[in-house]
């Protein structure tokens, strides 16, 4: 951990696909088993910045540290190796393979076996094990990206849009999971559901345009009209 | 129980290629040992981990020559030349496979037809003077009989082919069982997915490389050591869509797929060939034909369908059998 006690600081990043700026200085601070949001319209830059952490974008400047290790240039793999684990948008899982199978590379690139934990989070997974991940719901894939990503008890989960299209049954239950999550890893969560992410965030930072426009922290500053006056 | 389940397969697959060798003649059955060797690595490539290769002819020559060499030049026991085959193509797929594995799927096929043409054009013109050019190397004669089974005696080859075809089997089930094939699997739907995950999609991809094309200059040590002579027509450009035909024919991503196809295929060219001058169009013919009925190849189109039926069969056996008991 670093000397301000944050598990990840983003500092004075700038990232661009090509030619076309995507961010702009953007600083981003976590602390241990914090839940931090990021908020913003579509094409604000919330996943361009989940990416750039998880080392699938190579930034133009600027920092981003876990403790006193700065992940820019290191290769994705290497980053979820150290426990900073990525669950992306899209919901795709390994479709031509069973849940079981697909928890089991979790597993393996891990060395985690221990399937209670994701079980506990998510007990319907434990009925679905032999089913292809093709054939499951969006909120089946989504419990499955999220246990898959826990293995290993990462240090930090970045969650893109979680519940984006998901029932407001599953959604609730998501809620609750990443309450407990944060328990144990702090959380970087993306969403553009203001209800959800003001219910259970610690530092919300909204972002419009590629910038940080506002950073909430705390209860009393954390409310969907507060974030919905910067986007 | 398990242990049998997971056999069984295998065992019918090699057991009806026995019956075949019974029934058919001894050149098409080694024929067909042999081929179905050489497109499994192809089949690995393609089916598991989404590589189209058309330079499989390339790996088979190394292991071809390298034997080849080995016979005319060395010494004479089959069993070292064999050996002397698969890790020269090992050491092959070693030098080029991280080149060539960072390349997107469409210049992989077509770095690889490179390579084939390179080997080609080596063997063919510039390294004349050892390899005899379009002659070839020809040692049949000077190979050594063997202990237990002698090589050089094409029925025992066949026994020989067999165990090692038996063994190549073995291992590749073992591979798609095995987390590492469904690693293989992962990069080939979404390498990035699998990246999220901690893996590198690199090893993943060179790793496979190797073992398919070791697997392949396997096969083409086998071939030099059956036939008694290696040229360069081995690796002949014309020839390097067999594999992958052979692949698609049987069913790619199949486990039984090289052999249906390798079946299908010999088949075709000695009854084909036999009628038509141009055996290779009818070939042509067929593929469009799989393509467009589903690109699921012959084992691929036919595996669903037994396993409904025997399962269907075993369902209303244990059906009949609970009513009997009820009664």
């Amino acid at each position: 951990m670093s000397a301000n006690g944050d598990i990840l600081t983003v500092n004075q990043l700038n990232v661009a696909y090509g030619e076309a700026k995507v961010l702009f200085d953007v600083d981003v601070h976590v602390r241990p088993n914090e839940i931090v949001a990021c908020v913003g319209r579509n094409g604000a830059g919330k996943t361009t910045l989940l990416k750039s952490i998880a080392g699938f974008l190579k930034p133009a400047s600027g920092a981003i540290m876990t403790g006193s290790t700065s992940l820019v240039g290191l290769t994705a793999f290497v980053i979820a190796g150290m426990g900073i684990k990525y669950v992306p948008q899209d919901k795709r899982v390994f479709s031509d393979l069973t849940v079981r199978e697909n928890l089991e590379l979790g597993s393996y690139a891990s060395g985690d076996y221990d399937w209670d934990k994701v079980t506990t989070y998510f007990p319907k997974l434990k009925q679905l094990m032999d089913r292809k991940a093709g054939f499951l719901s969006g909120g089946e894939r989504q419990m499955l990206m999220i246990g898959r990503a826990i293995l290993g008890g990462p240090k930090l989960l970045l969650v893109d849009e979680p519940t984006e299209g998901l029932a407001p049954s599953i959604v609730s239950h998501l809620k609750d999971v990443f309450v407990e999550l944060a328990k144990k890893s702090a959380l970087v969560i993306v969403e553009q559901n203001l209800p959800l992410v003001c219910a259970i965030a610690d530092r919300v930072y909204a972002l419009n345009e590629g910038r940080i426009m506002a950073e909430l922290i705390g209860r009393e500053a954390i409310r969907p009209e507060a974030c919905e006056k910067y986007l | 129980m398990n242990a049998l389940r997971w056999w069984w397969g295998l065992v019918l697959a090699f057991a009806l290629l026995v019956v075949m060798r019974v029934f058919l003649p001894l050149p098409f059955a080694n024929e067909v040992v042999i081929f179905s060797i050489y497109t499994i690595g192809c089949n690995f490539l393609l089916g598991r981990v989404g590589f189209i290769s058309f330079g499989q002819p390339a790996y088979l020559a190394v292991g071809a020559y390298a034997a080849g060499f080995y016979f005319t030049y060395f010494g004479a026991n089959p069993y070292i030349g064999i050996v002397i085959g698969i890790v020269v193509g090992f050491i092959v797929a070693l030098i080029v496979g991280p080149f060539f594995v960072r390349l997107r799927s469409d210049y992989f096929a077509l770095v690889n037809l490179a390579l084939a043409v390179i080997i080609y054009f080596l063997m063919q013109k510039v390294l004349a003077p050892i390899t005899n050019g379009d002659n070839g190397l020809w040692y049949l004669t000077n190979l050594e009989p063997t202990p237990v089974l002698d090589l050089t005696h094409p029925s025992q080859f066949f026994i020989f082919a067999l165990l090692v075809g038996f063994a190549t089997w073995a291992f590749y089930k073992y591979l798609d069982d095995s987390i590492y094939g469904a690693c293989c699997l992962g990069a080939k739907i979404n390498e990035d997915k699998l990246t999220f995950l901690g893996y590198d999609n690199f090893r993943i991809r060179l790793t496979a490389f190797v073992i398919a094309n070791t697997t392949t200059a396997l096969a083409g040590a086998l071939y030099a050591v059956y036939l008694g002579f290696v040229s360069p027509e081995i690796t002949s450009p014309t020839r390097a869509v067999d594999p992958v035909v052979v692949t698609i024919l049987g069913g790619v991503g199949t486990l039984y797929g090289p052999i249906v196809g390798a079946i299908a295929y010999t088949g075709m060219k000695d009854v084909l060939s036999q009628i038509l001058v141009n055996w290779e169009l009818m070939i042509g013919f067929l593929l469009v034909f799989i393509m467009l009925a589903g690109e699921k190849g012959i084992w691929g189109t036919l595996e669903p369908r037994l396993k409904k039926l025997f399962f269907r069969k075993a369902a209303s056996e244990t059906a009949g059998g609970s009513k009997a008991r009820t009664a």
